[in-house]
């Protein structure tokens, strides 16, 4: 039984409705755009940016923020996690989603077989850290991480590339996703 | 001996002045990433608490988008190569999704510095932000009050990023 990339942001969503998510570059912005929410950020481009950019929302709203990544964007820019795994009382679950590969761009390989990505969130300041390969697992780490107190928790989730086709790219109104987003961001009065 | 002192206060006054300014105008918070120019100004924002080293440039600017995107006016200080190392955050992230942030960028490679290394980023620094769309000036202490009162402008109400360039010696940096 394996788990497609797709099967797990659709848990990821279920387990966790409602919080800031950010989604990487690539089909993982396309499948969570797919799915659709006014609390998603899509961030077409800047690969390797996912995690900074869920440290800062953490950082300054103060919510839990799920970050959806992948192991081709944690290995182009690995410095997110020295800025969030410093921070011990950030609220944030960065979820690489652990293909690898590139499915965006054709399917190659990603350079991380000798690479201990767990090893690396652990080694940047993570003391939450898990690896999970299927729905059930996934669900119940999700589960437990959001009741526990907030700190940075890191979830290497093994998946496979999808075989059915990506959903459509996601629109070219970029500036509508930054003003929906912060819009859900601002505190109430 | 006389010279030395009025060097020294002319720099401090121009440190404290953009220092000034930027909490003047409520501004933050701030990424920093290491620059030998802005050294005397990543100090005073260091007392303060409020200032986030990070490792790189382009994950500065990421971050600052996080804050950007959940309300705050974020500053990001960096030296231009830092800029180089930047471009597609801000080409694919900060101008396209129209996230604003303050970017003060340290301009080596321009008079008085003559490092061969900083010299193309010293001419690229410019255009890269022109081709970018990205507005700029030059920060200097006497201009510091209205440079950082237009800024805070820029960023918080036309929702814009914007740039203040830092000339090599404006607060004493030497070669």
């Amino acid at each position: 039984m394996t788990l497609t990339k797709t099967a797990a942001v659709t848990v990821a969503l279920a387990q966790a409705p409602g919080l800031p998510t950010v989604f990487t570059t690539g089909y993982a912005a396309r499948i969570g755009a797919a799915a659709g929410g006014h609390n998603h950020f899509y961030m077409t481009g800047s690969m390797g940016l996912a995690l900074s950019l869920g440290t800062g929302i953490a950082m300054h709203s103060r919510r839990t923020t799920l970050v959806v990544d992948g192991d081709g964007s944690l290995l182009m820019n690995p410095v997110g996690l020295v800025m969030a795994g410093a921070r011990p009382d950030l609220p944030l679950i960065h979820l690489v989603l652990d293909d690898g590969a590139y499915a965006s761009t054709g399917g190659q390989r990603s350079p991380g077989d000798s690479v201990d990505l767990p090893g690396w969130a652990r080694a940047c300041g993570f003391s939450r850290v898990h690896t999970v390969g299927s729905e059930e697992a996934l669900a119940a780490v999700l589960r437990e991480e959001l009741r526990n107190p907030p700190a940075p928790v890191f979830v290497q989730c093994r998946v496979t590339s999808d075989t059915t086709a990506p959903p459509p790219r996601v629109t070219d109104d970029l500036e509508g996703i930054t003003a929906r987003f912060s819009e859900f961001l601002a505190p109430q009065v | 001996m006389l010279t030395e002192a009025l060097t020294t206060e002319r720099v401090d006054g121009s440190v404290s002045a953009v220092h000034d300014a930027l909490t003047a105008n409520g501004l933050g918070p701030y990424f920093g990433t290491p620059c030998g120019v802005l050294a005397p100004l990543l100090s005073l924002l260091e007392r303060g608490g409020d200032y986030h080293v990070v490792a790189r440039e382009d994950n500065a600017v990421g971050v600052a988008a996080g804050a950007s995107l959940a309300g705050a006016c974020p500053v990001v200080l960096m030296q231009n190569s830092g800029l180089g190392q930047s471009v597609n955050a801000l080409a694919s992230l900060v101008v396209p999704y129209r996230i604003p942030m303050l970017l003060i960028i340290s301009m080596r490679g321009t008079a008085p510095d003559t490092t061969t290394e900083n010299l193309a980023m010293g001419r690229l620094t410019g255009p890269v932000l022109e081709g970018l769309g990205i507005g700029y000036e030059y920060l200097t202490g006497a201009g510091a009050e209205r440079q950082l009162a237009k800024a805070a402008t820029v960023v918080r109400e036309k929702r814009l990023p914007c740039a203040l360039l830092v000339r090599p010696d404006e607060f004493a940096w030497k070669v």
